[in-house]
C-alpha cells in the first residue's frame, strides 16, 4: 500500500532483505529497539508521569501543611489571622517571586506553551522548585488562586529536567513539556482524560501521534501515583443526576448564557487590570501581593471565607444545597473580584480552581432561581453546580472539548452530558462573540510573547490536496504495456513527464526521453515497467493535506491523486507548481 | 611520571564511567532507583500528613461532641464542621454535625446533609430515622413513614434491636397521629416479637396498643409489666383502662384500685374506678343480686333515666323510639306508676322492660344530649355491656 507517508516510503525505497523471525526478534535487537529514541521517550513520559505524580502529591500536602499553620485548623477562622496571613504570605511571596524565581508569576500554562514554541522545551529546575513554594504558600494563606496550573507547570519543568539529562534529540525536547504538563495536570485534577484533553487543546494544539501516546503514559502513570497517596474517589461527591424532560435543556441553555457573560466579566477583568498593576512602578510589586492578599482577608472577615484559596470543599457543599441561591450568586461575584486581585498582583497560582468555583457557585445559583420560578424542574443543585463548572470552562478558558470531558470525569455520570454540551455550547459562542481573543493568548501577548493560537489554528482552513491537483489530462501508460505501443500514445501527451500505473498497483513515473531513448537502443519489444528507473513513487489522496503533497513534489515532478476507493483510479496530478499556486492564491486571501 | 600515568588512568576510568552513565539503559536504572527513593520520601510524608489530619479531626469531633452532650449546639456545628475538614466522608461526623444543626434548628442544612448521607448510605438507620423524624415534623407522613419503615429494617452499628424498637415506636406514634389504626396495630404486633420483658418497653406497648383500639393486646402487656412490679403505677392504670374498655369491670375495677393506691394523685384512674364501681354497683343483672336488691337498683336506675329526659329537655317526637310507637318520654312516664317494689318483686319480667327502657332512654339522650357523667355514664355503659342480651 503506497500511502503517501514516512514509513511506506521507508519500504518503497529501502528493499528490506528477508529476514527470519529470529533474527528479527533476537534479543539484542529488541533491546536496541526499545532504547531508540521514540520508544525511549514513551518510557522517560511513564517516570515523567511517576515523578510528576509524586511532586503534585507533595505540592498538595505543601498546601495543605501552609493552610494548617497560616489560617488554623478550624472551620472558623479568627479575623486577625484572615486578614494577616494573605497579607503577609504576599509579602514573602513578593520578595521571593522578584529575586529568586521570576518565571512563577501567574498560572504557568502560558510558560509551558512557551517552552513548546520558543525555548525548545527548556523550562528551568528551579522554575519547579519556585512554582512548588511560592503557589502553596499564596494558595494555603487564602490567596484566590488553584493548584492545577501550577501543578501543570511543575510536571512540565520536571519533565524538561528528565528530558535534558536523558539527551533528547530537540524534536523530542520540544514534545516533552506537554507530556510533563499533562501529567502534573492528570495529578492535580484526578482526571486523566481532561488533562490530556487540555494538553492537546490549548498547549500542543493538534491531535499527532507521535504524542499521543507519551502523553496520555504521562497523565495515566501520575494519576496513578497521586491516586496511591491521595485515594481514588472524585474530587467532588456529585449527587445523582437525571435528566426527565428533554424541555429542560432550555434551562441549562439559560446557565450557558449566564455563565458567558460572566466568563467575559472574569476574562475582561483581567485582561483590564494585569497590564495596569504591570506597569507600576518596580516597588509596588512588592506590595502587590499582600494588598491583595488584605482585600481577600477583607471579604472573608465580612462574611465569605468561602473565597479563599482553591475553594473545593465548599463547591462541594453547593452541590449539595447547602447555600441559599442568594449566597451562592454572591459568592460567584466574590470570588470573580477575589482571582482577579489574586492573579493580577502577580501572585503566583492557578485559574482553573477558582474558575470552577465560579462555575458552581453560578450554576447553583442560576438552577436555584429557576427552581423558584419552576418548581416541577427535576436537576438539583448538584447538577446544575456542575454543569456551570463545565460552563466556565468552555466560556473563560475556552477549551470546549476539555470542559465537556472534565465534567464527566468529575461527576462519573454520562447521563449529564447532554445540558452539559447544550450549555457550553452557549457560553463559548457568548465568550467567543463578545472576547474574540481566549484568555491565554491575552496574557501571553501582555507579556510580549507571540505564541500560536490554539482557538486560531483549530478553526484555520485547512488546505487540501484537491484544492491544489489538476485533471489527469495527459495520458497513463500501463506497466504492462510493450514501449512500442507505449511510443505511439505518449506524443499525444503535452508534459514531458508521464504516469505509469503498475500492476497489481502502485504508481511510478517516467520521461518521454527516456522512453525514446529505450526505444533507440532497441528496446521496443519490452513491457514499460522494465523499462523505469524509479520503482515506485508515493501516491496522494485527495482529503491529505497540501502540506503532505510538499514533502513529495519535490522529488517527482508530477504526483498523482487517486482515489481512497480504487487506488488504480487516478483523480488528479499535482505538482510543485500547483501547490505553491495554490498556497500564494490562499496567502493573498 | 608514574604519577602522570596513574592521574591519566583515573581521568580514564572516571571518563568511561560517564559514557557509562550517560547509556540510556543505565539512566533508565538509575531513574528508576531514584522514582522507588522518592516513592519511599513520599510514603513517609504521606503517613505523616494523613496522621496529623486523623488527629485533628479527631479533636475537632471530640469537641463537638462534647458541645452535643452539652446541648451548645452552634459551637457543636463549628466543631464538627471543622472535624469534617479533615474527613469529608465519615459518616459519624456528619451524622454528628446533622443532629447539632438539627439542635440549632437549622433544619433545612441539616436535611441536606442527612439527604447526602442517605444517598451514600441508604441503608444506614440513624440517618434514615433522623430523616423520618424531619419529615413527620415538616408534614410529609408518606415519606416519613418511608424512612421509618427503613430505619426499622436499617443496620444499625451497635446494638441493632432497641434501635429498631425505638424507630417503629415513632412509627406507630405517627400512624395513631395519623389516625392509621390498622397500619399501627401491625407494626405494634411486629413491635411485640422484639420488646423483652422489660416493664417499662411493656407499659409503652401498651399504651399505643390501647392507643390504637387493640385493648386486649393492650392489657396483655400492661400484664406483664404489672407481673414485673405490681405497683407500678402506669401499668396498673394502663391495665384498669385497657380492661375498663373491654367491659372487663371487675378486672378493671382491681386493677384501678392499685392504681390509685400506688398513684393517689392520678386523678384519670380514679375517675375511671368510681365509673367501674358505679357500674359494677347499679347492674341489675349480676348474678349475686336477691330479688328485692335487684328491683332497688332498678328502681334507682329508672329514677336516673327520668331525671335525665327531664334535664335532657329535648321534644319528645325528637325521641319518639321506633316508628309510631310513643315517645320515650311517654313511656317512661306509663311506666313509672308499676316501678314499685311489690310489682317488680310479682312481675320479673317487669324489671326487664323497666331495663330495656332505661337503656333506651341513656343511649338516645347520649345522642341528642351532652356526654353523660356520673351514674348515667354507668347506666350507658352497663347498656352497651348486655347489649344483645
Amino acid at each position: 500500500m503506497a500511502e503517501a507517508n514516512p514509513e511506506t516510503e521507508v519500504l518503497l525505497n529501502h528493499q528490506t532483505p528477508a529476514m527470519g523471525w529470529i533474527g528479527e526478534h533476537s534479543p539484542r535487537r529488541l533491546w536496541r529497539a526499545v532504547f531508540r529514541e521514540e520508544r525511549f521517550f514513551l518510557v522517560l513520559s511513564v517516570f515523567i508521569g511517576i515523578f510528576s505524580g509524586l511532586a503534585v502529591v507533595c505540592f498538595r500536602f505543601a498546601i495543605d501543611w501552609a493552610r494548617l499553620y497560616l489560617l488554623g485548623t478550624g472551620a472558623v477562622l479568627t479575623p486577625q489571622r484572615l486578614l494577616l496571613a494573605p497579607t503577609l504570605a504576599g509579602l514573602v511571596i513578593a520578595v521571593l517571586v522578584i529575586h529568586l524565581f521570576p518565571a512563577t508569576r501567574g498560572s504557568g500554562v502560558n510558560q509551558t506553551k512557551a517552552a513548546v514554541y520558543i525555548y525548545n522545551g527548556y523550562i528551568p529546575f528551579r522554575t519547579a522548585i519556585g512554582k512548588f513554594i511560592t503557589a502553596a504558600l499564596a494558595i494555603g494563606s487564602g490567596h484566590s488562586l488553584g493548584p492545577e496550573d501550577p501543578s501543570l507547570q511543575i510536571g512540565a519543568s520536571l519533565a524538561s529536567v528528565l528530558g535534558r539529562k536523558m539527551r533528547l534529540s530537540r524534536d523530542r525536547m520540544r514534545l516533552i513539556a506537554p507530556v510533563g504538563a499533562a501529567a502534573g495536570l492528570a495529578a492535580a485534577f484526578n482526571a486523566p482524560i481532561s488533562a490530556v484533553l487540555f494538553v492537546i487543546e490549548e498547549v500542543i494544539g493538534r491531535w499527532t501521534a507521535g504524542i499521543l501516546g507519551s502523553v496520555v503514559a504521562s497523565a495515566v502513570s501520575s494519576v496513578v501515583v497521586m491516586r496511591w497517596f491521595l485515594g481514588s474517589e472524585s474530587m467532588f461527591r456529585i449527587p445523582a443526576v437525571e435528566l426527565r424532560r428533554p424541555s429542560e435543556l432550555l434551562a441549562y441553555a439559560v446557565l450557558g448564557i449566564v455563565g458567558g457573560f460572566a466568563s467575559v466579566v472574569f476574562a475582561s477583568g483581567i485582561s483590564t487590570f494585569r497590564p495596569i498593576c504591570k506597569a507600576l512602578p518596580r516597588w509596588t510589586q512588592y506590595f502587590q501581593p499582600a494588598i491583595a492578599g488584605l482585600f481577600i482577608g477583607i471579604i472573608a472577615v465580612m462574611g465569605a471565607p468561602q473565597v479563599m484559596g482553591a475553594g473545593y470543599e465548599f463547591i462541594d457543599q453547593a452541590m449539595h444545597g447547602q447555600f441559599t441561591w442568594q449566597f451562592l450568586a454572591i459568592l460567584a461575584g466574590l470570588k470573580i473580584l477575589a482571582t482577579l486581585l489574586s492573579f493580577v498582583s502577580g501572585t503566583p497560582g492557578g485559574m482553573f480552581a477558582p474558575t470552577l468555583f465560579i462555575g458552581a457557585m453560578l450554576g447553583a445559583s442560576v438552577g436555584g432561581v429557576q427552581h423558584f420560578f419552576f418548581p416541577h424542574l427535576t436537576g438539583s443543585a448538584g447538577t446544575y453546580a456542575l454543569v456551570g463548572m463545565g460552563v466556565l470552562f468552555a466560556g473563560f478558558l475556552r477549551v470546549p472539548m476539555t470542559s465537556v470531558f472534565m465534567v464527566l470525569e468529575v461527576s462519573g455520570n454520562y447521563s449529564i452530558v447532554v445540558p452539559v454540551i447544550v450549555a457550553n455550547t452557549f457560553a463559548y459562542v457568548i465568550a467567543r462573540g463578545l472576547q474574540p481573543v481566549p484568555i491565554f493568548d491575552v496574557l501571553t501577548r501582555q507579556d510580549g510573547l507571540d505564541l500560536p493560537s490554539m482557538e486560531e489554528l483549530r478553526e484555520e482552513d485547512i488546505l487540501r490536496v484537491e484544492d491544489a491537483m489538476q485533471p489527469p489530462d495527459g495520458i497513463v501508460l500501463e506497466a504492462q504495456q510493450s514501449l512500442e505501443k507505449a511510443l505511439e500514445e505518449v506524443d499525444r501527451s503535452r508534459g514531458e513527464d508521464l504516469l505509469v500505473r503498475l500492476t497489481p498497483s502502485g504508481w511510478s513515473t517516467v520521461t518521454k526521453e527516456h522512453l525514446r531513448s529505450m526505444a533507440a537502443a532497441g528496446k521496443r519489444a519490452a513491457r514499460v515497467g522494465d523499462l523505469l528507473l524509479v520503482p515506485h513513487i508515493a501516491f496522494l489522496h485527495p482529503d491529505h493535506p497540501l502540506e503532505t503533497a510538499l514533502r513529495y513534489v519535490d522529488r517527482w515532478p508530477i504526483v498523482p491523486v487517486v482515489s481512497r476507493v480504487d487506488y488504480r483510479k487516478l483523480e488528479g496530478i499535482v505538482s510543485k507548481r500547483d501547490v505553491l499556486d495554490r498556497y500564494r492564491e490562499f496567502g493573498e486571501g | 611520571m608514574a604519577e602522570i600515568q596513574d592521574a591519566n588512568q583515573a581521568s580514564q576510568k572516571l571518563f568511561n564511567l560517564h559514557l557509562y552513565l550517560r547509556q540510556r539503559p543505565v539512566m533508565l536504572g538509575l531513574l528508576s532507583a531514584l522514582a522507588v527513593m522518592f516513592f519511599l520520601i513520599v510514603t513517609g510524608l504521606s503517613n505523616i500528613f494523613y496522621a496529623q489530619r486523623q488527629a485533628l479531626g479527631d479533636r475537632w469531633f471530640h469537641r463537638g461532641v462534647s458541645d452535643l452532650e452539652a446541648k451548645r449546639y452552634q459551637a457543636a456545628v463549628t466543631n464538627f464542621r471543622s472535624a469534617l475538614l479533615y474527613s469529608r466522608d465519615d459518616s459519624n461526623y456528619q451524622l454528628n454535625l446533622a443532629e447539632a444543626l438539627l439542635g440549632a434548628n437549622q433544619t433545612a442544612q441539616a436535611y441536606a446533609y442527612l439527604l447526602n448521607l442517605w444517598d451514600r448510605e441508604p441503608e444506614n438507620g440513624q440517618v434514615n430515622l433522623e430523616l423520618a423524624r424531619i419529615e413527620a415534623a415538616k408534614g410529609q407522613p408518606q415519606r416519613a413513614i418511608r424512612y421509618y419503615h427503613d430505619a426499622v429494617y436499617a443496620v444499625w452499628p451497635n446494638q441493632q434491636e432497641p434501635e429498631r424498637v425505638t424507630a417503629r415506636l415513632e412509627l406507630v406514634d405517627l400512624l395513631l397521629r395519623l389516625n392509621a389504626k390498622a397500619q399501627a396495630q401491625a407494626e405494634l404486633i411486629a413491635l411485640q416479637q422484639s420488646v423483652g420483658e422489660d416493664p417499662a418497653e411493656q407499659v409503652r406497648l401498651g399504651e399505643l396498643f390501647v392507643r390504637s383500639g387493640d385493648y386486649e393486646r393492650g392489657l396483655a402487656a400492661y400484664r406483664v409489666a404489672v407481673k414485673a412490679d405490681q405497683h407500678n403505677p402506669r401499668a396498673l392504670a394502663g391495665a384498669g383502662e385497657a380492661a375498663f374498655m373491654l367491659a372487663q369491670y371487675p378486672l378493671a375495677e382491681q386493677y384501678l384500685e392499685g392504681a390509685a393506691e400506688a398513684n393517689p394523685n392520678d386523678k384519670t384512674s380514679d375517675e375511671r374506678l368510681k365509673t367501674t364501681e358505679m357500674v359494677l354497683k347499679m347492674d341489675p343483672y349480676r348474678s349475686i343480686l336477691s330479688v328485692d336488691e335487684r328491683s332497688h337498683v332498678v328502681m334507682r336506675a329508672f329514677a336516673i333515666a327520668g331525671q335525665r329526659l327531664t334535664k335532657c329537655g329535648v321534644p319528645n317526637d325528637a325521641m319518639s323510639g321506633e316508628g309510631t310507637k310513643p315517645s320515650l318520654g311517654d313511656r317512661w312516664t306509663a311506666m313509672k306508676p308499676q316501678i314499685t317494689l311489690a310489682q317488680l318483686s310479682r312481675q320479673p319480667e317487669l324489671a326487664d322492660k323497666a331495663m330495656d327502657l332505661i337503656f333506651r332512654i341513656e343511649k338516645q339522650t347520649n345522642t341528642f344530649c351532652e356526654t353523660p357523667t356520673g351514674p348515667d355514664m354507668a347506666l350507658l355503659l352497663i347498656a352497651k355491656l348486655h347489649e344483645g342480651n
